[in-house]
């Protein structure tokens, strides 16, 4: 493809590989007359810029020299890497002369360009070239056989090779060889190769066939190979070119014979030693193979004849050819698209007057066409072979999991291909670990999290803290894991109670010393005095007077005694007079324990007593309300105080447990970018997760959005360096976020689990738990088995045998482990077989069955409801017993499964059974499931859930009526979400949703949401009546935002998912 | 540390010249100058042969994997001009699409991030850049950047779909606003900046390297706000380009380093905080960049295996 073309009649020259941009210098051809017969002659520059898509060439500078020229070449002698332009032009005159000009000179305009001339030649200087090793060394050729070799450093006396040759002749070429420094041959018209040993300064080898008929137009060494040259004749007669292998010089190794009238100019591409460009007198500029002879390439030239070519050092896609018709055109190998190339005006001006003899040298142009049409063929296609500059050697890729993937190509002489073909392909797979620290702390925080010995973690942490803050992170956080977690951290703020306690002891003992005997008798006086007054009012009983009188004569003491006789109400009305009139420092103190109005501390005390806030919250607040006055008190921390106090937030949130504003908090002080600060936060987040999940048995299997994104970039992390396995256990499980969705399905892949249907976003189970026949998509999710499980009943059919349906594939794990006598079903069969996690998948929500450890809060803990039918259930039964401490509700599931609907009493509702969850739009709850045919099974209560619910309540109170419409709106947006819904995916958030509303439907059951949370809810659900579900949504902005996060946590990001939905579908 | 973790024989008959892992780093493709794409199992250390899969007439340069979303798509360009999209259906891959629109060997092929949906760049000697995207149905609409790169695009890259800053996600059922970009590198040494308002156009040059651009790539989204570009080329120098005002949008190169022979490629990690650089001295080395700013090279590579030098880890963690 044709890039670019300068209207000049002239010898070219490439600037060197190393200079950038790319020049193409130009001087008059010797053998030029142009239309004008002008004898002036110029050396120009032009810059190639591909950048510019036009055919015009950019001229940089123009010298007008007093020589025309026969060879023109661009030598890099003396060039340094940065300048634009350097290096040396040397050109052969007509007379003997050889002269150096310095291209930064004429491209600056400099009037002295010339370095230096000698014309020590007899005749013009047809044949120049620079020696490749020592550019300082220039060799020439000229009539008479001269040839002489220049040193740039000392230009005045040239050498020579050797005693000239005999007879003389004219020297057409000249090369330098491409591998030994010290070998030059020359050529001449005549058909005679000599090749030159300069260390012997003699001829070593002649190359000539004995046809007599090789004209040498062209000479040029192999690339690679020392002893391979090629010669190219333009004789008509034997327009072929010759490859010759010096070491078998009787005659040519390879004759190409693909030109049809004889050859002007050869070029061999120095960057892939396949190419050899060739140009004659049949007007083809040609590419081929000279190793075999092949034609990989025929450049749409014009019709002219070519009679200089040059491949451009630096681009090795890129040729120059100058051609008799007066041009030097510019061409791609690589083909391409001429669209969007503009064609020249004057290319048919210039064509339309073309010069039928231009040299005079009476030589027959071939006959001129028709003036060329620009609807030439536009799309040229590129060489036959790659070219070896685009043969890409070597790759090193990443790929998930810290992989790295390498391939390398040991480089062969292209002559030893037999060789070649025995060379191993290899690829290969590399795991790159580079944050060993990051990933030996991740382990030993996997380690304890493993063992629960979550103690030593922390302590091992606090010994090897650096700072203080951390210390005391560390030590508030192993204070979890304590007996006594109050106390311990009232002794981390500094308050010990024992010391207090002494000391208070001490003082008392003191005091008692001095209490006056009370052996003596006492006066009663009545008198008018206030003394009296009182006293008449104690002796009627009247208490409220006394205390009146009291405080009006500020016997504060004698009042706060007198009330606390006089009853509660009164001494509480004394309590909050006293408070009005008392002034002292640490009324607000005294005030606030009194009143046990603890949030009046937190909110108003000074910042820098934060310490003493906190201690008196961990001393008097209730566990209800401990959490949130943490909170309260971090998120002031956070807001008002100075940066060392925001840090100290952190702490507060760890004696809340709230993992979310703990996150929250670090990451804002800290740089959360490194991986090791990251696993600093980690290592935080995760105990103090395991801290809450034990101590006040919460689920913590929620996580919040800034938790759940520091996870997944941990996760990542870990990925990152090749610990698979180990992020997917940091991984945040029961999330509906979908990169997080994406990332564990990522990760399972990469451990080789073949998942069924990519979107799935949880995993089902482990590879060695599938069952061969395994479902197909829905296995995805984790909790459709069991759902699966009640579906199974066809509706209005029999159902299969008990205990048979457990042995289908709907749950492969529970085979096996089933009795098959159902009888027995409900008392010995363990709750529900459980999908075994992976041993490592600690972060998962707590396993059914597990009673958190230690309690310190059981004010959380519901009581077990009383039995309410002693007939069906006498107290004694041991299997009453038994399944009401189950902390789980599972075995009224596999109990009902096996009981056959025949078996059940008439008008029972048992939907959760017959109908499929997708439609009850909540998780069937079995309300009453009142099994007569089941003793011991406790009659009346209401069971949670299985899967919605892993936790230890047995029983739940009924809903207040006036909050029941809540559960009732919401499930019917659910329903009409799913039956409107279509994708499978949107369908399985709103089964999940559904069951998660559960929380929110228990806490209205124990009415423990706040009544503005209720409110709020109420409001929502009227906007839900309405469908306005833009206007639910920003009510629930404004609940989530107004709210306590931890109250609210647990259901109000699945309503959001539920209002979202709902507006999208518009139902 | 850098260890062979596998070994995989391609009995490939010539040069190799990309290999791919897909998504999940459990499939390998690999292509070669023998025309000849291959897939393998590399599960577990192990190599199964999947597929061998035949049609080109050329050299095959790039192998890309699109995302699993879509199914088990493969696509793979040529010096025979052509790409050709190969898909796995029913546990047998077959040829699937063949695009035939470039004049040239087509050098590169990258697949846009999923969120676009199943769209395919590449970048040929022919110097365009055509963009396929499925229709369904089998069909693949074309569009073509004509004149990219003077004398030959070499390599096509897609920005990350995320759009920077934002670390949370949006909320579901709202589609945030995308902008396709991309990047290519080519013989006309500059790395161009594409995107498509409407219709694709320029929208930067990206101007540092005085020779052929072998390879860019665009850095994975961490979820900062910095774009990153990662370039090589023919002279041997490999640049870091980092624009951190999404807005002004001006691109800084960094140089990280020149070696002394040709760099053919870059790629990122995952986590985008590691450059692997493969060298024409069939050299891999390993950067990262410190705390200090500075990329530092931090492991040297042969035939799969390594150390870390750990300077750049502890010199951070002296900085804590």
């Amino acid at each position: 493809m044709k890039l670019k073309e300068v209207d000049r009649t002239a010898m070219q020259a490439w600037s060197p590989a190393q200079n950038h941009p790319i020049y193409l210098a130009t001087g008059t051809s010797a053998q030029q007359l142009d239309a004008t017969f002008s004898t002036n002659a110029s050396l120009e520059i032009f810059e190639l810029d591909l950048s510019d898509p036009s055919l015009d060439m950019k001229s940089c500078a123009t010298f007008s020299s007093s020589h025309r020229y026969h060879k023109l070449i661009w030598g890099p002698y003396k060039m340094d890497s940065k300048g634009d332009v350097s290096g040396v032009l040397i050109a052969g005159g007509e007379n003997g002369n050889i002269i150096l000009y310095d291209p930064s000179k004429i491209i600056a305009g400099d009037k002295e360009v010339v370095i230096a001339q000698n014309d020590k030649h007899t005749g013009p200087v047809r044949a120049l070239d620079v020696n490749i090793f020592q550019t300082n060394l220039v060799a020439s050729g000229a009539n008479e056989s001269e040839i002489y070799i220049w040193d740039l450093n000392n230009f005045a006396t040239p050498m020579t090779p050797g005693a000239k040759t005999q007879p003389p002749e004219d020297i057409s070429c000249i090369a330098w060889n491409r591998q030994v420094q010290h070998i030059l041959a020359s050529a001449s018209p005549s058909g005679r190769a000599t090749v030159w040993d300069l260390r012997k300064n003699e001829p070593i080898i002649k190359v000539s066939d004995h046809s007599n008929r090789m004209h040498c137009s062209g000479l040029a060494w192999h690339p690679d190979v020392a002893t391979q040259m090629v010669l190219a004749s333009e004789d008509d007669r034997l327009p072929v070119i010759q490859m010759w292998d010096l070491r078998f010089a009787s005659s040519p190794l390879r004759v190409l014979e693909n030109h049809a009238r004889g050859i002007l100019a050869i070029a061999w591409s120095m960057a892939d030693p396949e190419l050899l460009l060739s140009c004659g007198k049949d007007a083809k500029i040609l590419c081929s193979n000279p190793n075999t002879g092949e034609v990989l390439y025929e450049l749409p030239t014009n019709t002219q004849w070519c009679f200089d070519i040059q491949w451009c050092p630096r681009n090795p896609a890129v040729l120059s050819a100058a051609s008799f018709d007066g041009r030097i055109s510019v061409y791609s190998i690589m083909g391409g698209s001429t669209d969007g190339l503009r064609q020249k005006q004057v290319d048919k001006l210039s064509s339309s007057f073309g010069n039928l003899d231009p040299f005079g040298t009476g030589q027959p142009l071939p006959p001129l066409q028709i003036p060329q049409q620009t609807a030439q063929h536009s799309i040229v296609l590129p060489l036959k072979k790659p070219p070896k500059w685009i043969r890409r050697p070597v790759g090193a890729s990443f790929s998930f999991g810290g992989k790295l993937v390498t391939f390398e190509n040991v480089r062969m002489p292209s002559h030893q291909g037999a060789e070649q073909q025995q060379q191993q392909h290899h690829v290969f797979i590399s795991q790159v670990v580079t944050e060993k620290e990051f990933l030996s702390r991740s382990d030993q925080l996997q380690q304890a999290v493993q063992s629960q010995g979550f103690i030593n973690y922390c302590q091992k942490k606090i010994d090897a803290s650096q700072t203080e803050f951390e210390k005391n992170v560390w030590s508030f956080l192993k204070v979890n894991f304590e007996d006594d977690s109050r106390g311990k951290y009232l002794e981390l703020l500094g308050y010990r109670k024992e010391d207090l306690g002494k000391k208070h002891i001490k003082e008392e003992k003191e005091e008692s010393e001095f209490l006056p005997s009370s052996g003596g008798t006492f006066n009663i006086s009545v008198s008018g005095d206030i003394d009296g007054l009182i006293t008449q009012a104690l002796l009627t009983g009247n208490f409220e007077s006394a205390v009146d009188l009291c405080l009006h004569d500020n016997r504060m003491a004698d009042a706060i005694i007198l009330a606390i006789a006089g009853g509660q109400e009164l001494l509480a009305r004394t309590q909050k007079k006293y408070f009005a009139k008392s002034q002292s420092k640490i009324t607000r103190l005294i005030t606030a324990v009194v009143m046990k109005n603890w949030k009046e501390i937190v909110e108003s005390c000074d910042l820098k007593n934060w310490r003493e806030a906190l201690a008196a919250v961990l001393t008097y607040a209730k566990p209800d309300e401990f959490s949130a006055l943490c909170d309260l008190l971090g998120t002031r921390l956070e807001n008002e105080g100075d940066s060392l106090l925001q840090t100290q937030a952190c702490l507060c949130y760890i004696c809340a447990g709230n993992v979310e504003k703990l996150v929250a908090c670090w990451t804002k002080a800290q740089d959360g970018s490194h991986p090791l600060s990251l696993q600093d936060l980690i290592e935080k987040v995760v105990i103090l997760r395991k801290a809450v999940q034990l101590t006040q048995a919460m689920d913590t299997s929620t996580v919040g959005v800034l938790l759940a994104a520091k996870m997944s970039q941990y996760a990542n992390l870990l990925a990152a360096q090749g610990s698979i396995a180990a992020a997917l256990a940091f991984l945040p499980d029961n999330t509906n976020q979908p990169n997080i969705m994406q990332l564990r399905d990522r990760l399972c892949r990469a451990q080789g689990e073949p998942v069924a249907g990519h979107e799935s976003p949880k995993i089902p189970y482990e590879k060695q738990q599938l069952p061969k026949g395994r479902p197909g998509p829905v296995a995805g999710h984790h909790q459709m088995p069991r759902v699966q499980t009640q579906q199974y009943y066809p509706h209005g059919e029999n159902p299969p045998p008990p205990g048979f349906i457990m042995h289908g594939n709907v749950n492969p794990n529970a085979a096996g482990q089933l009795p098959t006598s159902p009888g027995h079903m409900h008392t010995q069969v363990p709750p529900y077989p459980q999908p075994q996690r992976p041993q490592n998948g600690w972060n998962d929500p707590p396993a059914l069955n597990r009673v958190p450890k230690k309690k310190k809060m059981p004010e959380n803990f519901m009581p077990p409801v009383p039995i309410t039918s002693p007939i069906m259930n006498p107290l004694g039964d041991p299997q009453s017993q038994m399944l009401q401490q189950q902390p789980s509700a599972p075995v009224p599931l596999s109990s009902q499964s096996s009981f056959p609907q025949p078996h059940l009493p008439g008008g029972q509702p048992f939907h959760g059974v017959q109908q499929p969850l997708g439609q009850t739009g909540m998780p069937p709850s079995f309300s009453k499931p009142n099994i007569e045919g089941a003793p011991g099974a406790p009659i009346g209560n209401t069971f949670q859930h299985v899967q919605s619910l892993p936790t230890k309540k047995i029983t739940k109170k009924p809903i207040p009526d006036e909050h029941l419409i809540l559960k009732t709106t919401f499930e019917d947006l659910i329903q009409r979400c799913l039956s409107s819904a279509t994708d499978p995916q949107t369908k399985r958030k709103l089964d999940d949703a559904s069951k998660r509303l559960e929380f929110l439907y228990d806490k209205l059951r124990e009415q423990t949401l706040s009544p503005t949370i209720t409110s709020g809810l109420h409001n929502i659900a009227r906007s839900i009546e309405t469908r306005n579900y833009s206007e639910g949504l920003t009510m629930h902005t404004h609940i989530v935002s107004t709210s306590n996060f931890s109250e609210t946590s647990a259901f109000m990001p699945v309503l959001k998912v539920v209002l979202t939905q709902a507006n999208k579908l518009g139902v | 540390m850098v260890s062979v973790i596998n070994t995989v024989d391609t009995s490939h008959e010539d040069m190799i010249h990309d290999a791919q892992m897909d998504y999940y780093g459990t499939r390998l493709a690999t292509c070669s100058s023998d025309r000849s794409v291959k897939i393998f199992d590399v599960r577990n250390g192990g190599q199964i042969l999947i597929a061998d899969l035949r049609g080109h007439e050329g050299p095959v340069w790039q192998v890309a994997w699109a995302h699993p979303m879509y199914g088990n798509i493969l696509a793979s360009c040529s010096y025979d001009r052509k790409v050709i999209i190969w898909r796995e259906e029913n546990g047998t891959w077959e040829k699937s699409h063949e695009h035939a629109g470039h004049d040239s060997s087509v050098n590169s092929v990258c697949w846009a991030p999923h969120d676009y949906g199943l769209i395919l760049a590449c970048g040929s000697s022919d110097g365009a850049i055509s963009l396929l995207t499925y229709t369904g149905e089998g069909q693949w609409e074309v569009k073509k950047i004509n004149n990219a790169h003077t004398i030959g695009c070499n390599a096509v890259s897609w920005a990350p779909a995320v759009v920077p800053g934002s670390l949370i996600d949006h909320p579901s059922g709202q589609k945030p606003n995308y902008i396709k970009r991309f990047a290519s590198g080519g013989c006309d040494n500059l790395i161009k900046l594409e995107e498509e308002d409407g219709q694709w156009k320029e929208e930067q040059k990206l101007e540092a390297h005085s020779d052929w651009v072998r390879d860019v790539a665009w850095a994975p989204s961490i979820g900062l706000p910095t774009s990153t570009i990662a370039s090589c080329s023919q002279d041997g120098r490999v640049f870091i380009w980092t624009c951190d005002d999404a807005s002004s949008n001006t691109w800084s190169p960094k140089l990280l380093h020149k070696f002394n022979d040709v760099v053919w490629h870059v790629s990122w990690s995952i986590t985008a905080n590691i450059l692997a650089v493969s060298g024409g001295d069939n050299k891999v080395t390993l950067w990262k960049e410190s705390v200090d700013g500075q990329w530092v090279c931090i492991s040297d590579v042969n035939k799969g295996q390594g150390s870390v030098s750990a300077s750049v880890t502890e010199g951070q963690q002296n900085e804590q």
